[in-house]
């Protein structure tokens, strides 16, 4: 049996006496204190997180295709406020509407490269299961699709491409939001910028929302490092790799630092005690304990440098909000982490 | 001329910027041949002055040769393009010494080259005669070495077979000599396209070669080096670069000239610290003495020189955790914490040496990362003892 799947599906606080733990019972100024530090590091939580789920979500009539082309691919990530009156009947007209608005834009003589020609067709459609609980609402895919000009060819259709909007265990958003809207704060879009940009103004005006570019600070990177690094995964693809970047020097210096998988999982072990949750201070100490190895052979304090990418056979992650989830099982505890991420942005 | 010819003047050709296109054609012995008046390219078409190079080069009969030298000058002046491999030879103990004659290291070297090519291509590694045990581990080339030392002239090749390789030489500054080699097979005419170019210093044990995907052939060029330069055995470093004036520099010990005549005691006490001047007296006197000391032990270990540039140096860590955070972490763990580092950045040494001073790193720097330069070594394997 797989020690990470708990079946409840809210984080469960450990029952360990923990500094974190002290604040609830305190002052109110120590508990402003302790807002005030959340805010300082940004971190959309503080208490134990579960690991992500080893058994995915994914409901059984999710197509396994649909979900495959979402992974190895790098996506962008934005935060997205909640549509207003946004209806998953009318998908088909959306991706009407779209076109006729791409269309119409390139008519404007504005730079838009959707295509060498204006061939181009929209197509909205829902990932039925990309989500975390019954109440999160359906993925929705987009994707800017080139017209053959020959029928006869009709077989090749190009995507031009892709984004999709997702909410995976977006309890803390769903619950704040009136009934006319809909919350799917994560946006993940692959292909030209200015598609992205041309497909957002459109929403933006459609359904009076809102897109930001989603970064990740060292604060959340050190965070999926850890939960992925937990991961059982069946085989590894890919090192536990780091990649620091030095600043304030006259020539600029990047340290890439990969750990074996395995050796990697090892230390998380050592590290790590409640089954089933990662708390704070473990994050910390097994960065710290990757940090003292690394002092120990270069005398370098990566704590002093900065941290822009992880990558694990789970998923990488970059600090610019780039993202690539390479492991299927994962796929959902990835995306809930990332919309945690998202729904804090817009709050 | 031949097509193949023409195509490959006008390849290289295509390749030099305009900016150098006047330059590099002066340097190049047959544009003088072609007898052409030009004495600038400036505002011309690309493409019309290449026409009418090749059409000169074509009058004139340029032969592979003719545009191969063009692709070494071109190549000398593009050089950080390539990744260049440091390649070490000794000589036996007690070894002649042996007075070097360039025109007779050529032509060995070539006819090394050659019979080396033809020898692997009659008997390739699996079936070429075993012989000492010394041989075996060093793979196909040694067992070649071991053939042509036992009587390397003693085989029946009274033909040389030109079209296997074509060689080609341009004597360069401080006595080098680039040597180009484009490969083909017996049944194939060199591929001029992906050649290897191997930098020589003649009498230096050393030698720099262009790193390429032809992994194969890098034995047999190195055995007719080592033969041709009457060196018993060569060793590939673990030293590599783009800069090849820069791997050259620490070879040859060259990048701490500046150093040695330059006086490194200038006294740190009058460099402006930037400090608030209400600050306590005592911190910043305190703050004065750290810097002092870092930015003494940083200059001890790295000089006042600007460093050599290199842009990557590689660790393969397989050491066991020890964690000063003392929380028995992994402590019964015995294997190895296994990591790769590797640190990159346009110019690594300045990158290094600048860490202390900014306090991003103790003073001093690990030895790992300063021995660089001594070792001549970028890639590592760190083992504990």
């Amino acid at each position: 049996m797989d020690s990470y799947h708990t079946p409840q599906s809210i984080p469960r606080r450990s029952a360990s006496s923990r500094p974190k733990e002290h604040c609830l019972g305190a002052t109110p100024l120590q508990r402003r204190l302790e807002s005030v530090r959340k805010q300082a590091s940004r971190a959309p939580a503080s208490p134990p997180r579960r690991v992500p789920q080893r058994r995915s979500q994914l409901r059984e009539d999710v197509d396994p295709q649909k979900v495959a082309f979402l992974l190895h691919k790098q996506w962008t990530l934005y935060s997205l406020t909640p549509l207003y009156k946004f209806s998953y009947t009318n998908l088909k007209e959306y991706s009407k509407l779209l076109s006729a608005f791409i269309a119409a834009e390139k008519q404007k003589g504005l730079a838009v490269e959707v295509g060498a020609d204006l061939n181009i067709r929209v197509s909205f459609s829902a990932l039925r299961g990309v989500k975390g609980t019954h109440r999160d609402p359906d993925a929705v895919l987009v994707q800017i699709l080139s017209k053959s000009p020959l029928p006869s060819e009709s077989g090749e259709v190009k995507v031009l491409w892709t984004g999709w909007f997702c909410c995976v265990f977006g309890d803390s958003l769903l619950e704040t939001v009136p009934e006319d809207f809909t919350c799917l704060p994560l946006f993940l879009a692959s292909g030209a910028e200015t598609s992205t940009a041309l497909v957002g103004t459109w929403f933006q005006k459609t359904f009076d929302c809102s897109f930001s570019p989603l970064a990740i600070n060292a604060f959340n990177l050190s965070w999926m490092a850890a939960m992925w690094t937990a991961c059982q995964v069946d085989r590894y693809v890919a090192t536990t790799e780091f990649l620091w970047s030095v600043p304030c020097s006259p020539q600029s210096l990047d340290i890439s630092y990969a750990i074996h998988p395995e050796d990697a999982k090892a230390l998380w072990d050592s590290v790590h005690r409640a089954p089933g949750e990662v708390t704070q201070e473990e994050v910390d100490l097994f960065m710290e304990c990757l940090c003292s190895h690394f002092h120990r052979h270069f005398k370098i304090h990566l704590s002093a440098t900065r941290l822009v990418r992880v990558s694990t056979s789970v998923a990488s992650a970059h600090t610019d909000g780039k993202i690539k989830i390479l492991c299927h099982k994962y796929l959902i505890g990835v995306l809930a982490y990332l919309t945690e991420l998202a729904i804090f942005q817009i709050e | 001329m031949d097509e193949t010819v023409a195509e490959f003047v006008k390849r290289t050709i295509l390749k030099i910027p305009v900016a150098e296109m006047m330059t590099i054609l002066q340097a190049w012995g047959f544009y003088l041949k072609i007898n052409c008046r030009r004495t600038s390219t400036s505002g011309e078409r690309k493409e019309s002055l290449v026409h009418d190079l090749v059409l000169l080069c074509e009058e004139k009969r340029a032969r592979v040769s003719d545009a191969a030298l063009l692709d070494i000058i071109y190549t000398q002046f593009h050089r950080h393009q390539k990744v260049w491999d440091v390649f070490q030879m000794t000589k036996e103990p007690g070894g002649d010494i042996d007075l070097f004659d360039m025109k007779q290291f050529k032509s060995s070297f070539k006819k090394i080259l050659q019979r080396a090519l033809k020898m692997a291509q009659l008997y390739p590694a699996k079936e070429a005669p075993q012989s000492d045990s010394a041989s075996s581990h060093m793979g196909n080339s040694a067992r070649l070495w071991v053939i042509l030392s036992r009587g390397p002239f003693a085989c029946n090749m009274s033909r040389v077979i030109n079209f296997l390789v074509s060689v080609t030489f341009r004597d360069a500054e401080e006595n080098a000599v680039w040597i180009r080699i484009a490969w083909g097979t017996q049944y194939r005419k060199p591929n001029q396209y992906k050649p290897t170019y191997v930098v020589y210093y003649p009498q230096t044990p050393y030698a720099f070669i262009s790193s390429s995907q032809l992994r194969s052939s890098i034995p047999l060029l190195g055995q007719a080096l080592t033969i041709a330069s009457k060196h018993h055995r060569i060793v590939k470093m673990d030293f590599r670069s783009r800069y090849l004036d820069s791997l050259k520099a620490i070879v040859f010990e060259q990048y701490n000239q500046t150093f040695e005549t330059h006086n490194a005691t200038t006294p740190l006490q009058e460099r402006s610290l930037g400090l608030d001047i209400n600050m306590d007296s005592r911190i910043i006197h305190e703050n004065r003495i750290e810097k002092d000391r870092v930015q003494k032990i940083t200059e001890e270990v790295f000089g006042d020189y600007p460093q050599p540039r290199l842009e990557f140096a590689q660790y393969k860590l397989e050491t066991k955790f020890k964690s000063d955070l003392n929380r028995g972490i992994l402590a019964e763990r015995n294997e190895p914490l296994r990591c790769l580092v590797k640190f990159s950045s346009p110019n690594l040494l300045e990158a290094l040496k600048s860490l202390a001073p900014a306090g991003i790193a103790d003073a001093p720097l690990s030895p790992l990362l300063t021995c660089i330069p001594k070792k001549r070594m970028n890639y590592f394997k760190i083992k504990d003892k």
